[in-house]
């Protein structure tokens, strides 16, 4: 009998709409455990290290932050596609993954913090001539991660949350929207091969232009991105939680001391 | 490449025994070796950090268990498909015999499953289970998700095969067991499986070898699998290409061993059957 009510009971409780006000923070709170969504193909944000662990600026971040909240943190890397459509359904609690706000993603997510910036930059190939700036990308083939920022970036219809309107000083532009590791490898097959450009995040661009030694950026940073943890639509107890701990961070100098270790500099100050 | 003499028979298009065995198998494997060497020769001209790959690769083989405590590498891929495979062999069954039944109902789920899962894409399915699911309140983890989006697809295959071995097996065959009083549970185990079997096996077979590398579909819900692990370390360390080969080399090899173990059940089940043994 009571096998076949908490039967019930658990069917219940699966059916039930798991966002309610505070379920998140309740989930956390009851469990010890902090369970984050981070990227494990984007270093030096998150990726997986020589000894086989997830690792990096991200992790370091989420880490910081289950140990603030005085609980464990488990780490789950479901894959970009699945994190950005949001509706998590209880499995999730926070994303730490260099999520950018936009309007779009704002749509089924939650922004409750930025905790670092970092400008997305051009990029061409090394033997790259004829663009010099963003505007000469007019008629070119631009390469772009699918989703990404700078998909909506080129497409001219980005708008990040709370920031000011951009401009976008080009034209016809051929967008190629791809994967940004396989996007970079054409780039460095030689100028206008498969790609004349690339937009994409200066640190991600650093990385690519050290390994292949045949990229180069160009001119001046596009515009600068914000990077915000993201939580679940439903519950702002959990919200207002999340913010409290990454702004207590950031001035304790916690956050700053992980940007100096994985960057050399601190890119977690928000210059407006 | 040595010999220039074209091959006097072309053994793979006919249905008879070779002659000459030996030289024929010698043959044989001088044109693998030689187009193993071509492939090396390739795969030198990529300049491969190889320092790297030998680092990962206890990892990409699944030699340690992941962060998680819990499988990763190829051996998680082995057992993703390990697990696929034997749900999908029972609801291979199932859905066979419902497609033979004379129960209206029963050939018409089977069928309705068959359709919906032969005419939409893997790759769809696994999304579709590991995200829509949790919205109806049946919230998976990606493995659970991974193993029954595997096991649904396949099993609507292997029923199509499975329903295709039963009907070769001639009708006189199970009439002859009736006429001397045989129980039906009897008729199809001893008399319908091993003959429908000769025939099932070799599509079968193929399928399994196929769901070995559509398994690497689920490193799209995150799990730790070979092909997983193998786009993760090549993009964090900038060397996609170097991971890419070697997950492609423990694929293929994984591949061989489960051909060769199709290839020794094709044998035992197709004894007694003139030209069965020609490849032996």
């Amino acid at each position: 009998m009571t096998g076949c009510r908490r039967l019930a009971l658990a069917l219940a409780l699966c059916l039930s709409t798991p966002a309610q006000a505070g379920a998140t923070l309740d989930r956390v709170r009851h469990s010890g455990v902090l369970t984050t969504l981070v990227i494990t193909d984007y270093p030096p944000f998150g990726f997986i290290n020589a000894r086989n662990e997830l690792d990096g600026f991200d992790i370091d971040t989420a880490e910081a932050v289950a140990s603030r909240l005085g609980v464990g943190l488990k780490l789950a890397n479901p894959g970009w596609e699945t994190i950005v459509s949001g509706r998590w359904q209880g499995r999730w609690d926070l994303c730490v993954c260099s999520m950018s706000p936009t309007d779009e993603r704002a749509k089924v997510l939650n922004f409750p913090a930025t905790y670092y910036s970092s400008p997305a930059w051009l990029v061409v190939n090394k033997d790259e001539q004829a663009i010099k700036s963003i505007a000469d990308i007019s008629g070119k083939r631009v390469g772009v991660g699918t989703g990404s920022t700078y998909e909506a970036y080129v497409n001219k219809t980005l708008v990040i949350a709370g920031g000011k309107p951009l401009e976008f000083p080009f034209h016809d532009v051929i967008v190629v929207p791809g994967d940004e590791t396989v996007n970079f490898r054409n780039l460095a097959l030689g100028p206008g091969l498969r790609l004349d450009a690339i937009v994409s995040d200066l640190a991600t661009a650093k990385g690519n232009i050290e390994a292949t030694h045949a990229l180069k950026l160009v001119g001046t940073a596009l515009y600068g991105e914000p990077n915000a943890v993201a939580t679940d639509k439903g519950d702002p107890d959990w919200d207002a939680e999340v913010a409290r701990v990454i702004a207590e961070l950031e001035a304790d100098g916690t956050l700053g001391r992980i940007s100096q270790k994985w960057f050399g500099a601190d890119i977690t100050r928000q210059d407006e | 490449m040595s010999d220039p003499a074209p091959d006097p028979v072309h053994p793979g298009s006919r249905p008879v025994p070779v002659p000459s065995t030996g030289r024929f198998r010698a043959k044989v494997w001088l044109t693998w070796i030689v187009l193993l060497g071509l492939l090396g020769f390739g795969a030198s001209r990529l300049d491969l950090d190889f320092a790297l790959i030998e680092q990962k690769l206890p990892f990409l083989l699944g030699l340690h268990l992941g962060p998680d405590g819990f499988l990763q590498g190829a051996a998680l891929t082995l057992f993703v498909t390990a697990a696929s495979m034997v749900a999908a062999l029972g609801l291979g069954v199932v859905a066979a015999l419902g497609r033979l039944s004379a129960n209206p109902v029963a050939f018409a789920l089977s069928t309705f499953y068959g359709s919906l899962f032969r005419g939409t894409p893997l790759i769809v399915q696994v999304l579709i289970i590991y995200l829509a699911l949790p919205e109806i309140g049946i919230v998976l983890t990606g493995l659970s998700s991974g193993i029954i989006a595997l096991s649904l697809n396949y099993g609507a295959y292997l029923a199509e095969m499975i329903r295709a071995g039963v009907m070769s097996v001639p009708p006189g065959q199970r009439e002859a067991a009736r006429a001397l009083g045989l129980a039906p549970w009897l008729i199809g185990w001893k008399v319908v499986a091993p003959q429908a079997l000769r025939v099932i096996i070799p599509p079968a077979g193929t399928q399994f070898v196929s769901m070995l590398k559509d398994s690497s579909l689920v490193s799209l819900m995150g799990l730790w699998e070979l092909n997983f692990l193998a786009q993760s370390y090549g993009r964090a360390s900038y060397h996609y290409i170097e991971m890419l080969v070697t997950a492609a080399l423990i694929y293929w090899l994984l591949s061989l061993v489960f051909e060769l173990v199709q290839f020794r059940l094709e044998r035992r089940f197709g004894r007694g059957v003139a030209g069965s043994d020609r490849r032996g």
